[in-house]
């Protein structure tokens, strides 16, 4: 019964999205529907949350089958805390959504499309199964290729055409990785394979071509985080796909791929002990610090070059989250490469990753106001934005010092925790790679103000239209990048107790597995 | 022996698809794509070490012997549905880019803004 509520969030959204399905001929009704899941589905994840912090695991064996056997779904408080930064960006979204996409379209699939996604994110971060991992992953993509061409003009559905076979040939990828693993480990239950590569001589497992596999994996998580140099597909996605969906894969659906790198290389593959020469460390990990370190360095400087470059709002934010992924993934390769801030490392990772979640949507929700307000978003059609629309002027201030890092927001303390994971590791180049990366934010930020909100009115700005209910919804994640900057220290002890969940494989193991499981193995007095 | 004709086959179908996805031709793309997402399954199928024995244990028997693992057929299963799904929809936005860009030509439907 306790452990009932770790299927709940993934059971709510996809009860809704059905709900919603069945509702489609009473427009209302269907929206009402859709709002009241979207509710349920985070009262339901901070009941969840509140199980789980500070320190708990729980763990539901679905149809009862004796884990590894069956499927495993883990809450641990990492993924309590990615559940609690989904449901904080989902509800302002779908608010913003209700108003914004048009009728036929909420009456199509819009809410049900929406809501799929939302079941797949939970599925990805509540799964303690490989291969599970790899079917909510295809649930969570299957609705986000269909919301990338929602409102599909030609240049939508020529992009969306990229983002789906680069997905689709990054899913076969997967599946080799996931089947080269269950090959070399004889599991694909997370926790037992996080057993067997710590004990790999007792469990007869070699463990050599997991630190190849595992790369393929690696690769794929990238893809779908879109770190350089997968980054190709995010601006065209972005800038084709419908304003809430873009403030959904910018602010919730490129987390998943870096949950799943924690998750995978911290839990599963650290315990691994393998030497493996040329100056590269331990085990899978040792690979994971100096490619991950490179990988965020390109991405922050490609990204933020996109970024001063871009012509509208959106292919500026677009550009902007490729650079702000690499800020998320830069202490993840610290902490890969020094074990003793690993800790630290995670917990600076996923307070960026709050931080960029909540300003990126709303950044992307509020470009979209100013759309529906003035028509375009193009910056020589902009300027003077400043004095005719003061509220969502001072939304997108607060939205871009969060980025740059100004306190007491939380990109503050975000910005504040990478550096302090890289000068407590003496990793003098992420230092660099972090300072350039800050300055080249402030770079491409103020571009954006002096050419689209300080200057002369242009025709498009005299006389705007701000529609309330949008608004609304975009300040809303505003307001909680100030009100999480300023009552920060429920959020950091939070993510601390993620970073210590994530790196500490020997609960997560027994709590799944059953007590003393971490140290059985064939032919053990307890096997 | 089995292993080593389906390590060939493996290289095949992978080569096949990944030439096929770099074609200008949507439609081909998407051949590639399923070309290898199959080729995926198939690999899929031989992590499962193929011994040719059948994985029914009989009532009672106490050493099975060794038999094929059942539980990477399942997966494929899983993974064959997935990809049905995908193509499906693959195929359906083809047919959407060509019917509003009037060619399936990868060229010219990126050269439109």
């Amino acid at each position: 019964m306790t452990t009932d509520l770790v299927v709940a969030p993934i059971l709510v959204a996809l009860t809704t999205a059905v709900l919603t399905l069945l509702s489609r001929r009473w427009t209302r009704l269907q929206q009402a529907v859709s709002l009241l899941g979207i509710t349920a589905y985070a009262v339901v994840v901070a009941a969840l949350a509140a199980r789980v912090f500070p320190g708990t695991t729980l763990a539901y064996q679905l149809g009862d089958w004796v884990a590894p056997f069956g499927i495993s779904l883990v809450a641990d408080p990492l993924s309590g805390f990615m559940l609690a930064l989904t449901a904080v960006v989902s509800v302002p979204t779908l608010a913003y959504s209700v108003r914004s996409v048009d009728d036929r379209g909420q009456r199509l699939s819009y809410h049900a499309l929406f809501h799929f996604m939302v079941a797949g994110v939970s599925g990805a971060f509540l799964t303690g199964d490989l291969f599970n991992l790899f079917v909510w992953f295809e649930v969570m993509l299957m609705a986000s290729y269909v919301l990338v061409v929602y409102h599909g003009d030609e240049a939508a559905t020529g992009s969306a055409f990229t983002y789906l076979v680069l997905n689709l040939v990054g899913s076969a990828v997967m599946l080799l990785g996931v089947g080269g693993l269950y090959a070399v480990t004889g599991t694909l239950n997370m926790a037992d394979m996080a057993r067997r590569l710590a004990h790999a001589q007792q469990w007869n497992v070699d463990p050599a071509p997991v630190v190849g596999i595992a790369a393929l994996l690696f690769a794929v998580f990238a893809l779908k985080a879109g770190i350089a140099p997968f980054q190709f597909w995010v601006p065209p996605a972005y800038e084709a796909a419908p304003t809430p969906v873009s403030a959904m894969l910018a602010g919730v659906m490129k987390k998943v791929g870096v949950y799943a790198i924690i998750r995978l290389y911290f839990t599963v593959l650290a315990p691994m002990d393998l030497a493996l020469g040329y100056g590269f460390g331990t085990g899978a990990v040792g690979i994971l610090g100096p490619a991950l370190l490179v990988m965020a360095a390109a991405s922050i400087g490609v990204g933020a070059l996109g970024a001063i470059d871009g012509d509208t709002l959106e292919e500026l934010l677009a550009y902007s989250s490729v650079s702000q992924i690499g800020f998320i993934v830069l202490p993840i390769a610290v902490g890969a490469a020094v074990p003793d801030v690993r800790v630290l490392a995670v917990a600076a990772a996923l307070v960026y990753a709050l931080n960029h979640a909540l300003a990126k949507s709303g950044l992307f929700l509020l470009a979209g106001t100013i759309r529906e307000a003035t028509g375009t978003t193009r910056f020589h059609e902009l300027g003077g934005l400043a004095g005719h629309t003061p509220v969502v002027a001072t939304a997108f201030v607060v939205g871009a010092f969060a980025l740059i890092g100004i306190p007491p927001l939380t990109g503050f303390f975000g910005k504040l925790l990478v550096f302090d994971v890289t000068v407590q590791a003496g990793a003098g180049p992420a230092l660099g790679i972090a300072l350039v990366g800050a300055v080249l934010t402030i770079a491409y930020l103020s571009r954006a103000w002096t050419r689209g909100f300080w200057g002369q009115p242009t025709p498009a700005v005299s006389h705007p239209r701000v529609d309330t209910t949008l608004l609304t919804a975009s300040a809303a994640l505003i307001a909680a990048i100030i009100v999480l900057g300023i009552a920060f220290d429920p959020v950091y002890s939070a993510a601390l107790d993620a970073a210590h969940a994530a790196v500490e494989p020997r609960a997560y193991v027994d709590v799944v597995l059953g007590p003393d499981a971490w140290t059985e193995h064939p032919g053990s007095d307890t096997a | 022996m089995t292993e080593v004709v389906l390590a060939i086959v493996l290289g095949v179908l992978f080569a096949t698809g990944t030439f096929l996805i770099l074609r200008r031709d949507l439609v081909r793309v998407v051949w590639g794509v399923t070309i290898i997402s199959q080729a995926a399954n198939v690999y899929l199928i031989t992590m499962g070490e193929i011994r040719g024995q059948v994985p029914i244990i009989g009532h009672g028997v106490e050493d099975p012997g060794t038999v094929t693992d059942p539980l990477v057929q399942a997966l494929v299963l899983t993974a064959i549905v997935i990809g049905f799904a995908t193509t499906a929809f693959a195929l359906v936005l083809t047919y959407r880019v060509y019917e509003e860009h009037g060619t399936l030509d990868l060229d010219d439907v990126e050269a439109r803004p």
